[in-house]
């Protein structure tokens, strides 16, 4: 009964926020921790005592509802829960000198938004995923918004404009499926999507591609990201750019894997994919702003993990699950540094970088913008090379070139954002940091280095998470019998 | 004299245009108004054509109400509850979004006194 308390517990929690308030004004800041500490045990238990875990959560047929847990999606939500619980952490020391108005509203969106990553990777049953769908965009859109400047308000609005198109076009393709196969579990989709005249496979498929595409951050629908990083708060940004979005290309390759298992439209992704990273890196280089600057960098990564799914073969989603670790540990690293230098200097300029004093934070940035570039014993080298080797095995050597001379560009940047780290010249006070959010810093940059040097230890687990996600078939039988 | 209409194929292919007319007239207002309000009716329009297309095309004017009571124990013919079902669920969030949309055009509104979007560039400078 394990898998349904990752959506339950922090739903549940979401709606008693308003009473537990009640109990004083720490009280949910610490009660929110806890019970998120508790589902990443549940999570770390689940992935330590058993080898390939399957638990099906079904509700009798009238109602329908069945959630899958298994290595692949036991991954994701080990993430999750993982970088929230620190969030958690760094935002209580956090609150004591910049904390959010309304904060009861604050963790009812924070426990909403895990509640529904965790069930968009969860679900198995496409009109659950919109839902979830929905609720983690609707979380979105007012955590963007929620300081209400203009320019906070502008993110906000832009991101729901082109979340409100993106779902239009989901409930289309979700209409199309069930008039064409008559059910909404994706176990029976499945069965029968390949067997479906081709005019209404491809018309299904690109609603779904543009429906997804918007929040998977994918070119040329990418063009509402880096406003709304820049309007956010960089707080914010490390759950965008960490939790919400890896949340979403999971469920897109999840269902394409399912409905496509011979990779039909695999080729047309993989150029995709790596299309968007070559513009997204070369725009990158010219911004000033650094929230601006890393969510080109997000975007960028995040066309490497789409590039590296869409090739359909176990090599290539391997490297993508390393890609994913690593860029979620990186970001989080990179966006709540964001937010100390901010908290301190009030500007989020590239200058700042300049007159920063504080050798833990450059060290510890320093760690994360070499695994984002893939420097080897860096967790990010691990996924880059995967990725490179996948695709050198399958020939596609022109996917290769893009993807080296991307990241060739993206290195000019981060060297760039280094010289200026380790500038001489005038310094500010030094910039205090508390000894939790040091902890925090330290964990994550040490599981960058570890995974670097060790890739060994889950490298089994994510090649049996990879296995999972391509077998379409055993997917589907398992549900069948529900 | 319009009894032809009460065909099955009719009314699906009346309502199969007719739907699509109405998503590429909120796709058109979507693309070219520049009015933030009015960029969010197009997308409610485009959004009400996918429920009307779905319900168009799921729903069965031989058949009687989803209902099982006594007298109704056929369920051979009755239509499918599940779009409906669906369809309400849907038209909710999607009013909760736009409700949420509109709050912050009005939030914008008061801060900067901007309804046009392309004007919206607070990051520019």
């Amino acid at each position: 009964m394990s898998s349904i308390l990752f959506i339950a517990l922090p739903l549940l929690f979401g709606f008693a926020t308003p009473i537990l308030s009640k109990f004083g004004k720490n009280g949910v800041a610490y009660t929110s921790m806890l019970m998120q500490m508790f589902l990443l045990y549940l999570a770390i238990d689940l992935v330590s005592t058993t080898s390939s875990y399957v638990e099906i959560i079904s509700i009798a047929p009238p109602l329908g509802i069945s959630f899958v847990l298994n290595s692949a999606s036991l991954f994701f939500v080990t993430i999750f829960t993982f970088l929230i619980t620190l969030f958690s952490l760094y935002y209580l020391t956090h609150r004591k000198t910049d904390a959010y108005e309304n904060e009861t509203k604050f963790f009812i969106l924070l426990n909403m938004l895990l509640a529904s990553s965790i069930g968009l990777v969860l679900s198995s049953d496409i009109f659950n995923i919109y839902v979830f769908f929905e609720i983690a965009g609707i979380s979105a859109y007012i955590l963007s918004a929620y300081k209400k400047t203009p320019s906070a308000l502008e993110a906000g609005l832009k991101y729901l404009l082109t979340g409100a198109v993106a779902s239009v076009f989901l409930v289309f393709a979700i209409a199309l499926i069930y008039i064409n196969v008559g059910s909404l579990n994706l176990a029976v989709i499945s069965q029968s999507f390949e067997a479906l005249p081709y005019n209404i496979k491809v018309l299904i498929s690109i609603l779904l591609l543009i429906g997804f595409g918007f929040k998977v951050e994918i070119f040329p629908l990418n063009f509402w990201v880096t406003d709304v990083y820049q309007g956010s708060s960089a707080l914010v940004n490390a759950l965008f750019s960490g939790i919400i979005v890896k949340a979403y290309l999971f469920v897109f390759f999840h269902i394409l894997y399912l409905f496509l298992p011979s990779g039909e439209f695999s080729v047309f992704l993989v150029y995709l994919g790596a299309v968007s990273m070559l513009v997204a890196e070369i725009v990158g280089l010219k911004q000033t702003n650094l929230k601006r600057l890393f969510a080109y960098s997000s975007l960028g990564q995040v066309a490497l993990i789409f590039t590296a799914f869409a090739m359909q073969n176990k090599e290539g989603i391997q490297a993508a699950l390393f890609i994913v670790l690593a860029h979620s540990i990186a970001k989080f690293i990179i966006f709540l540094a964001l937010t100390s230098i901010q908290g301190e200097h009030k500007s989020i300029h590239i200058e700042t970088l300049k007159e920063l004093n504080s050798p833990f934070l450059r060290a510890i940035m320093l760690i994360a913008m070499f695994s984002l570039l893939g420097i080897p014993l860096f967790a990010g080298f691990v996924g880059k090379f995967l990725a490179l080797k996948s695709f050198a095995v399958e020939g596609m050597f022109v996917i290769l070139m893009i993807i080296v001379i991307s990241s060739l560009i993206e290195s000019v940047y981060y060297f760039k954002l280094s010289g200026y780290m380790f500038s001489k010249g005038k310094k500010r006070e030094v910039l205090n940091i508390g000894s939790t959010q040091k902890i925090v810093f330290v964990l994550l940059a040490f599981l960058l280095i570890f995974i670097g040097i060790a890739p060994f230890m889950i490298s089994n687990f994510l090649g049996d998470s990879a296995n999972i996600l391509l077998d379409a078939k055993s997917y589907s039988d398992m549900l069948g019998g529900v | 004299m319009f009894e032809f209409l009460n065909q099955q194929e009719v009314i699906k292919t009346i309502v199969t245009i007719g739907s699509m007319v109405l998503f590429f007239v909120g796709l058109f207002g979507l693309l070219t108004r520049k009015h933030i309000i009015k960029i969010f009716i197009s997308i409610a329009i485009m959004e009400s054509s996918i429920f009307l297309l779905f319900i168009g095309l799921t729903f069965n004017t031989d058949f009687i109400a989803p209902i099982l009571d006594n007298t109704h124990v056929n369920v051979s013919n009755m239509n499918d509850p599940v779009p409906h079902a669906m369809l309400l669920t849907a038209i909710v969030i999607g009013m909760a979004v736009l409700a949420l949309g509109v709050s912050f055009a009005i939030e914008y509104f008061k801060l900067t006194g901007k309804t046009d979007i392309n004007e919206m560039n607070e990051m520019k400078h």
